[in-house]
């Protein structure tokens, strides 16, 4: 946003275009995350509160799934940051 | 009072002060590595930067960790820790990946990488005076970790990639091991589906450490942009906001990330190297 703005004022097309990308990238990327990161804590709630002795062998598969679908926001957001140095 | 203070950083923050004189800030310089010592063997880098000090200082401390947790005369509350370690590594870690039969040979393995990845990672969050740069002589301390390198976390990957095909290659033999890679698919679909599968296998090198340096990264760059956006915006009063900010996403990072990210490395490394040994089909 900040740089957006700098860059429209200076007139540098190009590098607003790109902050705009790396900005859409890492949201979307996120919003995906998002939904898949609530998703797990919800199952894991609803699972619990059916079998609360499941709770310990639980908490092991949500902490991978959490981890692995966070993780898909900082793929973005590698990408991201590389398309906006490099290119 | 409250509402008043309120109103006074609102104002302050509304107020375009020296909006036009930008202060000079880069998060990204915090992650340049910088030759201490310069150690070169043939084409080989060998220096010693940033991320070597910490990686050593690292090594150093989950050592010190093994040793004061686990060797304990009189139980007590440190035994307690250790075993509360232990147990994470043992059931949660190595039983969950391999097979029964291996745990053994391959506990050590991915106990020592979660213990040394938390421990970095750990080291990571702490103000060392480690940054390479001094005040009027005296080191300026600040916060850096060294599994916010890539070159660190591949290297970590490599040592799992490594493990794994070995194993899968000794237990299995090799055309048993690399048959077992691709699935039992229509045989028209086999040249799709034969470089993706050897793809994949690779994108688990790539997934492995991408993850763990991608969130260090994201981490520190986090924190340090909501600290340095007062600079950046030259206006003291940011702080009302930025410090509360930044200090709730240390501890995010403190209390789950970094603990979560060495559970993750050390349970996949188990994972990938069990279902080398034993291939399900």
């Amino acid at each position: 946003m900040l740089h957006t703005v700098i860059a429209a004022a200076s007139g540098d097309v190009t590098k607003a275009g790109k902050a705009i990308a790396l900005a859409l990238g890492i949201g979307l990327g996120s919003l995906g995350a998002g939904i898949g990161i609530g998703n797990i804590f919800g199952s894991m709630i609803q699972s619990v509160a059916r079998q609360p002795e499941l709770r310990g062998e639980l908490q092991g598969i949500q902490w991978l799934g959490f981890a692995l679908t966070e993780a898909v926001v900082f793929y973005g957001l590698i990408g991201g940051l590389l398309a906006y140095v490099l290119v | 009072m409250r509402y008043r203070l309120l109103t006074v950083a609102l104002l302050a923050l509304a107020l375009p002060s020296a909006a036009s004189a930008r202060g000079e800030f880069d998060p990204s310089e915090e992650f340049q590595q910088h030759e201490w010592v310069s150690i070169h063997l043939g084409g080989l880098n060998l220096s010693i930067t940033k991320a070597v000090v910490y990686l050593f200082l690292g090594a150093g401390l989950t050592m010190l960790l093994g040793i004061v947790l686990m060797r304990v005369r009189i139980p007590g509350r440190r035994q307690a820790a250790g075993v509360i370690v232990y147990e994470i590594a043992q059931t949660q870690v190595a039983e969950q990946g391999l097979p029964s039969k291996h745990v053994g040979r391959w506990f050590p393995y991915v106990a020592t990488l979660m213990l040394f990845i938390w421990t970095v990672n750990m080291l990571g969050f702490l103000p060392l005076p480690l940054t390479g740069e001094t005040w009027h002589g005296v080191p300026t301390w600040g916060i850096y970790a060294a599994t916010s390198s890539l070159s660190v976390t591949l290297a970590l990957a490599i040592l799992t990639f490594i493990f794994t095909h070995v194993e899968g290659i000794r237990w299995n033999g090799p055309v048993h091991y690399f048959k077992s890679w691709i699935p039992e698919v229509p045989k028209a679909l086999l040249p799709l589906i034969i470089p993706l599968e050897i793809l994949g296998q690779f994108m688990r090198l790539i997934s492995l450490s991408v993850r763990l340096y991608a969130n260090m990264l994201a981490g520190h760059m986090l924190i340090l942009t909501f600290i340095g956006l007062m600079f950046v915006l030259e206006n003291v009063f940011l702080a009302i906001v930025v410090v509360p900010a930044a200090t709730a996403f240390y501890l995010f990072e403190v209390v789950i990330v970094v603990s979560i990210q060495a559970f993750i490395f050390a349970a996949l490394s188990a994972i990938y190297i069990g279902s080398a040994i034993e291939p399900e089909h």
